[in-house]
């Protein structure tokens, strides 16, 4: 941990340390994404892939780099992007390095609300409206909110405890999964089936209007939830001292949830429930770059990306032409790393 | 039991040769609810210009091309092989371990692709034509219309004649798909001039057995459709309760008991299994009259179509005889 004054010498030293290290994340990153774009069922050389995006690869090298690996990449990175960076607030606010949107039920409130939508829209006609899709992050972000009201709601006892905070969501996360269930089971079986893949966590159908679905969301919470990092900061120095130092601090929690359920609700809606990427790119950029969120926002959000990105890689590749969902990749990464957490953290 | 399989599917080939012949001579343009087709004479040259566009399941006017060659159809493949058709790639489970076996005297030849259709193993097979069943969402079918036309079928996946018929007409087929029906219900006759002669009046009940599950079959679905609808069996009365949105609903062997069900048709892929153990089942008057017939989870039992329903009548007359 370094808790740096902001007058100290120190401090070009360390923002240039964060820098170089988010830096090589993004060239990470970019590699990837390189690698990513040649890896999968059909093989593009390097070489094709060049020709490709210089513009003279064949018509199918087109179609298949630009309509099907490019938005899924895209959306790989931007659900990365969404669910870390969701997953480093809520960890902020509850004060709690084992809250992830995932574990504590806004993933399910989110999963609730879009898998409901979606059975009452095929109840009420054979074809889903064109609109229908692009309802699916504000109905996610709708059960999302519900799932965070309530929590904070049955867990409000004069102020907010993390630990209350954690607990209770966790009870919600059972009931909305429940609930969940429940619906499932009054569906048709393919819808049934829909239901269970997308909520494994699944990107395989991305197409260019899943990304521009998922884009707005990104580009508008992202720069909010950087904009309040600093306030995240202050409230990790306790609840007094932020009182003290003039943070209002119900009222910033309340606007921090708010941007963290909409980030990871958006990323939901169009990737169904993906774990532990919330909990594990924020707690290795904490590692990294150290508890100031200024810094560990951006950087946890390229890990989560890099995570992604990688384990889509992997879940087309490993058995091709079939395919794994992504979430259940992210999931053999990360499960392993929540128990080492687990193991370490001590009380 | 192989003999029997070898003549029904030799009889189908026998079909489908016939719907082959057919084919040529027919190839009129199709009316109904289509957008005038292309007779042989326009040639090459128009037959881009003036394709057919149909409206599919999900409400859009898709472009049929003009005799597709790479077609891929998955779970469709015995309404194509019915019409002669041969699929680009054939529907599989496991990593294609698991394929419809009852066709692979036809399909052997042709590749797998997986059941979900991933992007890239649809353009693997560069098609030309895309057939799906299911109601996918219409981001996804966007997708696979960059890859080639795709159509969502209308029919209801439960009834094979509409499914058939809609086949024939969007493939331009229409007049070999009615001959595959006709063809099929004057076989069916037969079946049921055969039962009303060795089984007059009596019940018969398809079973599936998964270990220790029964499940049964659907009257008017699957192969029920075959075995009350198109055989002539009875229906018996727990069958009719029992029925409710699935082709197979499970029963328990009480009610299976209650069925007094003269012929039973044994879908199990296991030697022995504790139920026939049981005095309920000991108890069931096709056991009784040594009028079980047992068949392995492979064959055409469990599936839609008309080549699985004329395997299905084969194995209904080869049983009773």
């Amino acid at each position: 941990m370094t808790h740096v004054d902001d007058h100290s010498p120190l401090k070009d030293k360390v923002f240039k340390r964060s820098l170089f290290l988010f830096l090589f994340l993004l060239f990470l990153l970019a590699v990837l994404i390189l690698i990513s774009l040649g890896s999968g069922h059909l093989s593009l050389t390097p070489a094709d892939i060049w020709l490709t995006l210089t513009g003279s690869g064949t018509g199918a090298q087109e179609l298949l780099l630009y309509q099907f690996r490019l938005p899924r990449i895209i959306l790989a990175v931007l659900v990365g992007i969404g669910m870390a960076s969701a997953g480093a607030i809520f960890q902020g606010v509850t004060q709690n390095g084992l809250a992830d949107p995932g574990i504590i039920g806004i993933h399910s409130g989110s999963g609730f609300f879009v898998v409901l939508f979606l059975y009452l829209v095929s109840l009420s006609q054979d074809q889903p409206p064109v609109w229908a899709n692009i309802g699916l992050p504000f109905v996610a972000f709708a059960g999302g909110t519900t799932a965070a009201l309530l929590i904070y709601v049955l867990a409000w006892k004069e102020g907010i405890t993390p630990v209350r905070l954690v607990l209770v969501g966790i009870g919600i996360n059972a009931g909305f999964s429940a609930a969940l269930l429940l619906i499932q089971l009054r569906m048709s079986e393919s819808d049934f089936n829909r239901a269970i893949i997308w909520l494994s966590g699944s990107i395989w159908n991305a197409s260019w209007a899943t990304v521009l679905r998922l884009i707005p969301w990104i580009l508008i919470f992202l720069p909010l939830a950087l904009y309040k990092a600093r306030i995240l900061s202050v409230m990790q120095l306790g609840e007094e001292m932020a009182v003290g130092l003039g943070t209002a601090v119900e009222k910033e929690r309340v606007k921090l949830l708010i941007i963290a359920v909409a980030l990871s609700a958006a990323s939901v809606s169009v990737a169904g429930g993906i774990a532990f990427v919330g909990l594990v790119a924020p707690h290795l950029a904490r590692r990294l770059v150290g508890g100031k969120f200024q810094r560990m926002i951006p950087v946890s959000a390229m890990i989560g990306a890099i995570l992604i990105v990688l384990s889509d890689s992997i879940a087309r590749t490993v058995l091709a032409p079939s395919e794994i969902p992504v979430g259940l990749i992210v999931s053999v990464i990360g499960a392993p790393y929540f128990i080492y957490l687990l193991i370490t953290i001590k009380e | 039991m192989k003999k029997l399989v070898l003549s029904t599917l030799s009889l189908t080939l026998f079909l489908a040769a016939c719907n082959g012949n057919e084919e040529e001579t027919v190839n009129e343009p199709a009316d109904e609810g289509v957008e005038e087709g292309v007779t042989e004479e326009d040639g090459e040259e128009t037959a881009e210009t003036e394709s057919r566009v149909l409206t599919d399941g999900l409400g859009n006017d898709v472009e049929i091309p003009e005799n597709p060659e790479a077609i891929i159809a998955s779970y469709l493949e015995d309404y194509l092989l019915a019409l002669d058709v041969i699929p680009a790639a054939q529907w599989s489970i496991s990593d294609g371990e698991g394929v419809q076996f009852y066709l692979q005297d036809e399909l052997s030849d042709v590749p797998t692709i997986p059941y979900d259709l991933p992007y890239e193993a649809v353009m693997e097979f560069e098609p030309d034509f895309i057939m799906i069943r299911d109601q996918l969402e219409q981001d996804m079918v966007d997708q696979y219309n960059l890859i080639a036309p795709t159509y969502v079928l209308n029919a209801s996946p439960t009834d094979w004649r509409e499914t058939m018929r809609e086949i024939g007409t969007v493939l331009d087929h229409e007049e070999a798909a009615e001959t595959v029906i006709d063809e099929y219900d004057t076989r069916a006759e037969e079946t049921a001039s055969l039962v009303e002669e060795q089984a007059d009046g009596e019940s018969a009940a398809a079973i599936w057995m998964i270990d220790t599950s029964l499940f049964v079959v659907h009257p008017e679905r699957s192969s029920g459709a075959v075995l009350y609808g198109d055989a002539g069996f009875e229906i018996p009365s727990v069958v009719d309760q029992l029925s409710d949105d699935a082709d197979w609903a499970a029963v328990s062997l009480e009610e299976l008991a209650e069925m007094e069900v003269d012929h039973l048709f044994l879908i199990s892929d296991d030697e022995e299994s504790s139920l026939t153990e049981d005095r309920l089942w000991q108890n069931i008057p096709a056991v009784q009259n040594d009028a079980v017939y047992t068949f392995d989870s492979q064959s055409a039992w469990l599936y839609y179509g008309p080549i699985a329903n004329e395997q299905v009548l084969g194995f209904i007359e080869d049983s009773i005889q």
